[in-house]
């Protein structure tokens, strides 16, 4: 067992102002292992496999590869020693190619001349045969020579995959790398990793989702506030043990969905179309409702909800509130209707990164929080902060903590948060518990089930499959932008829902 | 695999190809002298617009790119007076111009001061530096064939030196920009700093080289500008960065960073001279030039994006703006 001990993690400490991230965390790596590490929102998980990965350094303990100390200073070191991360947040480079966001900053190069030190230049062509066989092996066919902005949230997701695989490492670390991927892709992933697996490459795996951990992993390691909880084989526990180690105690229902009177129509869409995109597509959401829309990715989901906000406006088609026609041509516009949205996205279209969590929570409640002259009443922005912070759980120090270093699930909550702030009639979230823990996630929907049953609609879009059965009063499919039908409550099934989305 | 896309690039030649027929019809601009001064008055831009164009791309500037050339174009011409070889002088000049230009990185990177503060600073820091600490506050005249040879120098007749040598340095830039993992790291750095570390990229250390880089290339563009000409004021470099910087973000560059190509550099900044030199030949006076190039820019970055959807919406009201 010793000597097959890839990298020994032992007494980890590590503090940023007002924060103790970690305290006295130990994990052991075995070799071709894939070893699961869960906790709720702002555990520390992400903060680990940042010093693994160089990019912190620990204030206290030791970390040994293969027996020898094992000090880095820069994600580049790390890199050369055959560790290569996925991290949570987004590593891409908007406005390079594919290709160039693979291989940034480890581009493959040959001599210019034939000679012992002739100057390197990169080899495009060697870069375009690994890319293509490492998004061969996703079992994915993506142009290398697209620019990353113009691509979709759940592509970009395999090609922060295909750049970690690009790097041929020993140890490959995941944070969260299935949150913003559908099924199939998922299993794309997961084949990766287990032929990954038997090649000799040890994995360290983060995921909310625990279906997840008990399909691939073969150790999990809990921590907890920073503390190291528990590390157990997979096999040996089970999802209840897992989740009461996480949270401290048992969860009973991840959707709380409340028995509701569904009114009148509140909102219609009438035969949405957007070029290319959506075609003719006709809903509505009634008064006390939860409306799901479900689809592959790429079947025009987002782009529905974009347009139904205002934010990318429809080419035809007509938006009724209460039963009157309105205009919603700018997001502002539909705000002032009522309708409010959280994005899928929320490091890019979210939130504000570098603000702090009292602005980006009151960022769009900002009519609520000003005066006649439009001076910001701080006691108001400091109130609904706090409300917001609390009724979500929100993990920080307190509202002047700036958004970029909450953790990602408390990041999401701040996207939520920002929604909720403005008390829509019309809430449409997109993806709303992406990256959220178990428990954050129970209580999100108890939010959402509650905000219903006040007599607001919500229009839920979501991969989670679960989520939307869960949830919802009925729900639409997609298909390459058109709608493909609705289904009841009561005939929601997953393969049911499938079966209308292939 | 040759696509044409309508690409800035493509624009912009457009652009230029319409200037230069519009001069040759209503000017003597299509004649051997025509030519021959307006690549020499381009070739100095070119070679500066590529420096400030790769600090750009770290999403940095250097406003003091100006400044820098007057203390290279004085150094070249002083020690030149004093009897160094031209080389050597030329050399030193570009030393000059590397040792500035490298300042402005490290005091921008160490002190972690953004480097629009630190080259601000340093404009006025330079400018003041002429009038107290060079002989003559850096006049040096009656310099002689011996010194301009190389910049009034010319190829069959048409083509300068300076020209020449322009096209070499734009070809290797253009090859490190796409060929290193320098070149490349610019624009990750530009683009998105944080991934940028998270890629096993260095910024600091980038950031800082490129300064040292811009400094060489600012040095041999204020070598061929001072060797037009017998006599050296430095003062007369104080705004040119403007025309540098224009010159880059006409051609495409973006003044956040992360985005642009050199090869639209150079025919940006074909395109300003252009526009002064038909300025000159429609016989516009220096004050209206300034003011009427400047409009002429805005409207050029504007034409050259090539992106009409902005215009479009524009014109169609309550469709701007939304942020979630
Ligand atoms: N750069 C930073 N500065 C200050 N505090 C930080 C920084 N990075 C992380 N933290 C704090 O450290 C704690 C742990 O964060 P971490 O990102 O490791 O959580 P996590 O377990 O990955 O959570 P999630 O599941 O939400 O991703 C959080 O309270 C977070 O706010
Ligand atoms: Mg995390």
């Amino acid at each position: 067992m010793e000597n097959n001990t890839i990298m020994n993690i032992t007494g980890v400490h590590k503090y940023f102002p007002g924060v103790h991230a970690l305290s006295d965390v130990s994990l052991d790596l075995q070799r071709d292992e894939v070893h699961a590490v869960c906790g709720e929102n702002g555990a520390g998980k992400s903060t680990l496999m940042k010093i693994i990965a160089g990019v912190y350094r620990p204030d206290d303990g030791l970390i040994t590869l293969e027996g020898q100390p094992f000090v880095v200073h820069e994600p580049n070191e790390a890199y050369r020693k055959g560790i290569a991360i996925i991290y949570q947040e987004s590593s891409l480079f908007p406005d390079m190619t594919v290709l160039e966001n693979i291989f940034i900053g480890h581009e493959i190069r040959k001599p210019v001349l034939r000679g012992l030190r002739s100057p390197q230049m990169i080899d495009y062509r060697a870069m375009r045969e690994k890319a293509n066989a490492v998004f061969n092996r996703l079992g994915i066919s993506v142009d290398l020579d697209r620019t990353v902005r113009t691509i979709g949230v759940a592509t970009k997701q395999m090609i922060e995959i295909a750049k970690a695989l690009s790097f041929d490492s020993r140890i490959l670390i995941l944070d969260e790398p299935t949150a913003a991927l559908a099924n199939r892709e998922v299993d794309a992933l997961f084949k990766t990793i287990r032929s990954l697996k038997s090649e000799g490459v040890s994995m360290l795996y983060i995921s909310h989702r625990l279906d997840e951990i008990f399909e691939i992993a073969d150790r999990v390691t809990v921590l907890r506030d920073g503390k190291h909880v528990a590390t157990e084989r997979v096999a040996a526990t089970d999802r209840n043990q897992l989740v009461s180690w996480m949270v401290g105690r048992s969860l009973d229902n991840l959707y709380p969905k409340e028995d509701v009177e569904i009114g009148e129509v509140i909102f219609e869409a009438q035969s949405v179309s957007l070029r290319g995109v959506l075609e003719d597509i006709s809903f509505n959401a009634r008064r006390g409702e939860i409306v799901g829309i479900s689809g592959l990715a790429g079947s025009g989901r987002t782009e529905l909800a974009l347009s139904l906000c205002g934010l990318v406006p429809p080419d035809s088609g007509t938006i009724k509130l209460n039963g009157k026609a309105v205009r919603i041509h700018s997001y502002r516009e539909a705000l002032e209707h009522g309708i409010a949205y959280v994005s899928e996205d929320r490091q890019v279209y979210g939130l504000v990164l570098p603000m702090t969590l009292k602005v980006n929570i009151t960022h769009k409640a900002i009519r609520q929080i000003t005066n006649l002259f439009s001076v910001i009443n701080r006691g108001k922005e400091e109130q609904i902060a706090a409300e917001y912070m609390h009724r979500l759980a929100i993990k920080a120090p307190d509202s002047e903590f700036v958004v970029n270093k909450l953790s990602g699930g408390n990041q999401q909550k701040v996207s939520v948060a920002k929604s909720l702030a403005v008390e829509p009639e019309v809430l449409i979230v997109d993806e709303p518990t992406r990256g959220v823990d178990v428990g954050a996630k129970s209580e999100l929907h108890r939010i959402i089930s509650e905000l219903a049953k006040s007599g607001k609609a919500i229009i839920m879009i979501s991969s989670d499959l679960p989520e939307i059965i869960g949830m919802c009063d009925r729900t639409i499919v997609l298909k390459r932008g058109r709608k493909m039908g609705e289904l009841l409550r009561n005939e929601m099934n997953q393969e049911q829902i499938l079966h209308m989305a292939l | 695999m040759v696509r044409i896309k309508p690409t800035r690039e493509l624009s912009l030649a457009v652009l230029l190809a319409a200037l230069i027929i519009f001069l040759s019809l209503t000017t003597n601009f299509n004649t051997v002298s025509g030519i021959y001064s307006f690549l020499l008055a381009a070739s100095p831009t070119i070679v500066a617009a590529i420096a400030l164009a790769m600090v750009i791309f770290t999403g940095n500037i250097d406003i003091s790119a100006g400044t820098i050339s007057g203390f290279v174009a004085f150094t070249t011409g002083y020690l030149f007076r004093a009897g160094v070889p031209m080389l050597l002088a030329a050399l030193a000049g570009i030393v000059v111009g590397v040792a500035l230009a490298g300042l402005n990185g490290l005091i921008s990177v160490k002190f972690r001061v953004p480097s629009i503060v630190v080259t601000l600073a340093m404009t006025m820091v330079h400018i003041g530096a002429y009038a107290t600490f060079l002989p003559g506050s850096g006049w040096v005249e009656n310099l002689g064939p011996g010194f301009t040879w190389f910049g009034r120098g010319r190829l069959l007749g048409v083509i300068p030196y300076a020209f020449v040598v322009a096209m070499l340095v734009a070809v290797a830039m253009m090859w490190v920009a796409k060929y290193t993992r320098f070149g490349r790291s610019l624009y990750a750095v530009g683009g998105n700093a944080q991934a940028a570390v998270y890629s096993g990229i260095n910024p600091d250390r980038t950031v800082i080289k490129v300064f040292f880089l811009e400094g060489a290339l600012l040095g041999i563009s204020a070598v061929m500008r001072a060797t037009t000409r017998s006599e050296i004021m430095p003062s007369v470099f104080i705004g040119r960065e403007l025309f540098f910087i224009a010159a880059a973000l006409v051609g495409g560059v973006s003044i956040f960073g992360g985005v642009g190509k050199l090869s639209g550099v150079v025919l940006g900044s074909a395109l300003v001279y252009l526009l002064t030199v038909t300025m000159i030949y429609l016989g516009f006076q220096d004050y209206y030039q300034f003011a009427l190039q400047g409009t002429i820019i805005l409207l050029a970055v504007f034409i050259s994006s090539g992106d009409f959807s902005r215009l479009k919406r524009f014109l169609r009201p309550g469709t701007v703006g939304g942020t979630q």
